[in-house]
């Protein structure tokens, strides 16, 4: 009987072996791996500039690895982090700004700081900011998430508002305006996602609030940007100019099928709008309407991500080398993203540059670039802390009550009371 | 407990006999058409996502965006789109490979397990049977941070071998052939010990011919766990060569612009081989389950 | 079957058989699984941890986003396991006619949907039911209802989506475990029974279903454990979140945002995966209990 077991113990490590030797081996050394998460967005101007840096060393190769989505990435990442291994991660992976301080706080060691380097004042100061800690600053800024109310300028005609009737309102107003464009034209003023508080960070940040005070306690009940936020969120719905979606197809099909009048979302959404060929000339873009308090301005930011370094990279310097080389330097290069991918980098110099001066047709001949360069330097800077995922949640849980014309104060303290829970 | 080894067929067959007279009663008349009613209403929503999806496949994404309902004429379009943005042999391959060789290795163990633990009962095996179906209710998110310790420190990250190993032994299809062996008929084991077969080989040459029906069963339900396995693979497959089909395609969903025609042809292009896998075994499917829930 | 005591070499040749397997399960699952265990006493975020006791259980007792997710959990277990387990009776019943017409297509078709791939049914269900999907549209010029239904952005109907979708996936995979178990009944039980007059309703209930308990413990007992699982539906129609309102976060998702999405917690969320575990622990003692009751003569 033993002989038996052994001879087929003997068997399957033969079929095990014979297994692990088909696996393909691990990218070799000298090759820099980077993760990013969308193909034709940050992939595309990731290789672009893999190509860029090819060409001044040849040696260099540069892996562009788009086949994981921003969701796959995180929850990839922090596994490996908490696992304590290395060996599977990239040398260069993109993270989002407003979840970069949890990477780096809970995971000490983990990212090259990048600081010693390249010079962080050659880039938009909120874009370090999100990055640094305890002095050293640990990314090199890729897009920024400046954001601008993306609307059809032919709806909005034909209801009888120009460019300058959208220029630097209030949301307040913009209700009164999507009101009567719905009444004229039958278009919603815009899709919103309960599942989504995005509209709503925007609007905080752009009073320079966010969820946390400076010590990084919770900030919610006595919140006013927040309060007003989540105010003029529940009055969209209640002014019936909402088409309630559920994720990113339906919400982005929303406005790209013409159904919805206006996106108020971050510039990076440019690319998106624009595959519809056919809508040339059809849309505009306004500075992001303010809430109506002291302090708020027309200028806020969502999402935009940048380029960390993995400690754990075998090819720190080479990887380093290529990101201050392309990334932090070369103008061209960002003229190039911006015309083909629609990116907004946050190299300052860049801004300087031809395509940023240039109009664009699709947006009626505008000069779209330069509105974003200029609202760019207006976003006020905030610290995004390491629990915002969390309290988005606890928004996100209230939020139906919200739009149902529910007490907002106890909402806010039933976020306040669950985001505290959930911070231990 | 009867023996189910009898082919069903005998007994319908014989039921048949019984009512070949066909219901003559009005009332009888209504029942029937009730029960075509049922049945084809249940055939229609089981069926209708899947028509939806090849409807998809053919318009492009700004016609499925504006709610068109109808077939289109971008077919070849979107999979043009598809196979120049995925390296579609490389995936399909990695996908192939780690479910083929996972099933295979599943079935063997697995069914060796389930053998075992039915035909050499004892008190502590039966214990540990029990601890193992309780295991069972255990999430895999609760799982995989150790185990990704575990294939990291045996430098076994981004491997299939990383993939396939933790899904070998199943409890669940542990637990299956267990009940299935219950329907194995003694006297074929007492007969072959009689001839002076071994144990290994009444395995091998007795008991799994006759359980084939059991083992088809099988098979699709472990092709389709494999197959769509999702999170433990996109954690431990680190490099686009080595990917499966699932999660690229479930990357392609959450681009900042979607294509969906083309992610549509994706699934329909995804879904094919469980639905080949399930077209070949379905007509020892029905008699399979038998076995396992006697 | 009775089976004599086995001689030392029939229990030999029995762990032969169940080693490998165990050997397996040792590795990838008993090792993570104390883990785990040992895990549920730590607190911490990240790799900085300590020992805290029984910390974790306290703060489950204090969490309403567990306690939502327990709620939803069971919610989705009491309502679904019900109504998916009576309708693959009713279909396994009617199918198990055999002079119905198309029988072999009315199977195939129930069945067709557990086979298919999660990526594809979460991609087409989310379009289905999107607010101009084609549900909506069906809906409407069928006159049900008035205006389009935002199934995602109202946790009632959110709910019912989940509910529809894991019963069209899995109803027919329960149906086929019930025609295989009605075709081992004797037919001539039914014929004597039918010659006596009695009804088919009364035939359904004191033949097939007496007939059936044990497939119908089986069976449940997988769909709860299914149930208390539940992830891959949740995540994939919410984009992860649960949402709208966490009315459809399951124990399962809750673990998967406590781990990868929130600041790595995974002492707690250990904890939680623990929770589930007794859970099943508890459920399936007692369905196993009223079985065993059942089967002594």
């Amino acid at each position: 009987m033993n002989r038996i077991a052994s001879r087929r113990g003997l068997m399957l490590g033969a079929v095990l072996a014979g297994v692990s030797f088909l696996s393909v081996a691990a990218a070799s050394a000298g090759d820099v791996t980077v993760w990013v998460w969308d193909p034709n967005f940050n992939g595309a101007a990731m290789k672009e500039a893999a190509s860029r840096y090819a060409a001044i060393n040849p040696e260099a190769n540069i892996i562009v690895d788009d086949t994981a989505s921003q969701d796959d990435i995180r929850a990839k990442l922090q596994t490996q982090l908490l696992a304590g291994s290395t060996d599977g991660l990239p040398d260069i992976v993109l993270i989002q700004d407003d979840v970069a301080q949890k990477y780096l706080q809970s995971f000490p060691g983990a990212f090259e700081p990048l600081s010693d380097t390249i010079d962080m004042s050659a880039f938009a100061e909120y874009k370090v900011a999100a990055a640094t800690l305890d002095g050293k600053s640990y990314s090199l800024p890729f897009d920024s998430g400046v954001t601008g109310l993306f609307y059809r300028a032919d709806y909005f005609e034909e209801a009888g508002f120009t460019a300058e009737d959208l220029n630097n309102i209030t949301w307040d107003r913009l209700i009164e305006i999507g009101t009567e464009v719905k009444a004229k034209t039958g278009h919603l003023l815009l899709d919103l996602d309960l599942a989504d508080s995005g509209l709503i960070r925007m609007m905080m940040q752009q009073s320079g609030a966010w969820y946390f005070n400076e010590d990084g306690s919770l900030n919610i009940v006595d919140n006013a940007p927040l309060k007003k936020a989540l105010e003029t969120y529940a009055k969209f719905y209640q002014a019936d100019l909402v088409k309630p979606v559920s994720g990113w197809a339906e919400y982005t099909g929303a406005f790209t099928s013409g159904e919805v009048a206006s996106v108020p979302v971050g510039v990076w959404i440019t690319g998106t709008i624009k595959a519809n060929a056919d809508q040339s000339g059809l849309w505009a873009v306004a500075p992001i309407p303010r809430l109506d308090i002291e302090g708020s301005v027309n200028a806020s930011n969502q999402g935009g991500s940048s380029w960390y370094v993995l400690a754990s990279s075998d090819n720190k310097e080479e990887a380093v080398d290529f990101l201050k080389t392309v990334w932090g330097s070369d103008v061209d290069f960002y003229q190039k993203i911006l015309v083909d991918q629609g990116a907004v980098g946050s190299l300052l110099a860049a801004r300087e540059g031809e395509a940023y001066k240039a109009t664009d047709e699709f947006f009626g001949g505008a000069p779209v670039w330069q509105d974003f360069s200029t609202w760019l330097s207006q976003i006020p800077s905030v610290d995004y802390g390491i629990f915002t995922a969390e309290v988005d949640s606890a928004v996100q849980a209230q939020l139906p009550t919200i739009i149902d014309g529910g007490d907002l104060d106890a909402a806010l303290q039933a976020i306040h009371d669950q985001a505290q829970q959930q911070m231990q | 407990m009867t023996d189910t080894s009898l082919p069903a067929a005998a007994n319908a067959t014989s039921a048949a006999k019984i009512r070949s007279g066909a219901p003559a009663n009005p009332l009888a008349l209504i029942r029937r058409a009730l029960v075509y009613l049922l049945l084809s209403i249940a055939a229609f929503v089981s069926v209708f996502p899947f028509f939806w999806m090849i409807v998809g496949a053919t318009n492009k994404s700004a016609d499925i965006i504006r709610g068109k309902n109808g077939f289109g004429t971008e077919l070849f379009n979107n999979a043009a789109t598809f196979f120049t943005q995925v390296d579609a042999l490389r995936v399909f391959w990695n996908s192939a490979f780690i479910a083929v060789v996972g099933t295979a290795l599943t079935l063997v163990i697995s069914s060796l397990a389930g053998y075992g633990f039915e035909m050499f009962r004892s008190r502590v095996r039966e214990r540990l049977f029990a601890l193992l179906l309780l295991l069972l209710s255990i999430p895999f998110a609760a799982l995989m941070v150790p185990l990704f310790v575990m294939f990291s420190q045996a430098k076994l990250v981004n491997t299939y071998t990383a993939v396939i190993l933790p899904t070998v032994a199943s409890i669940f299809i542990i637990f299956y052939f267990r009940q299935a062996t219950k329907a194995f008929p003694s006297e074929l084991r007492d007969a072959a010990k009689i001839d002076g077969l071994k144990e290994w080989q009444i395995f091998f040459f007795v008991y799994m011919p006759v359980m084939r029906s059991t083992y088809a069963a099988a098979t699709i339900i472990i092709f389709m766990a494999n197959w769509n396995n999702y999170l433990w693979p996109l954690i431990v497959l680190q490099t686009a060569e080595n990917k499966t089909i699932t999660l690229i395609v479930s990357a392609l969903t959450s681009a900042y612009t979607p294509d969906y025609g083309m992610t549509l042809f994706a699934t329909v292009l995804a879904t094919l081989p469980t639905l080949i896998i399930f077209f070949l075994l379905q007509r020892r499917f029905v008699e399979g389950m038998l076995g396992a829930v006697k | 079957m009775a089976q004599a005591r086995l001689d030392r070499r029939e229990q030999l040749t029995g762990w032969a058989f169940i080693a490998p397997a165990l050997i397996l399960l040792g590795l990838f699952m008993i090792y993570p699984i104390i883990w785990s265990l040992w895990m549920s006493f730590q607190v911490g975020k990240g790799m900085n941890l300590s020992f805290g006791g029984l910390a974790n259980i306290e703060r489950l007792t204090k969490d309403p986003v567990f306690l939502r997710a327990l709620g939803n959990t069971f919610t989705f277990f009491i309502i679904q396991v019900p109504i998916m387990i009576v309708l693959a009776l009713l279909f396994a019943v009617a199918l198990n006619d055999s002079t119905l017409r198309f029988r072999g297509l009315f199977r195939t078709a129930i069945f067709l949907p557990c086979v298919t791939s999660l990526i594809a049914y979460s991609t087409i269900f989310k379009s289905m039911f999107a607010t101009d999907g084609i549900i909506n549209q069906g809906l409407m010029a069928l006159h049900i209802i008035g205006s389009p239904i935002a199934w995602f952005s109202d946790p009632f109907w959110a709910k019912v989506v989940i509910i529809l979708a894991i019963t069209w996936r899995w109803t027919g995979y329960n149906m086929i475990f019930y025609l295989a178990a009605l075709q081992n009944v004797d037919r001539s039980i039914y014929e004597a029974a039918r010659i006596d007059g009695v009804p088919a309703w009364a035939r359904f209930t004191h033949i097939t279903i007496p007939m059936l308990k044990p497939v119908i413990l089986f069976t449940t007992v997988i769909s709860t454990i299914g149930t208390l699982q539940l992830f891959d539906e949740v995540y994939n129609f919410t984009a992860g979140t649960g949402g709208p309102s966490d009315s459809t976060l399951t124990l399962s998702l809750y673990i998967y945002n406590l781990t990868f999405k929130f600041m790595p917690s995974f002492g707690y969320s250990a904890t939680v995966s623990w929770v589930i575990v007794v859970l099943v622990g508890i459920l399936s003692f007692l369905q196993f209990l009223v079985a065993r009751d059942r089967r002594r003569p």
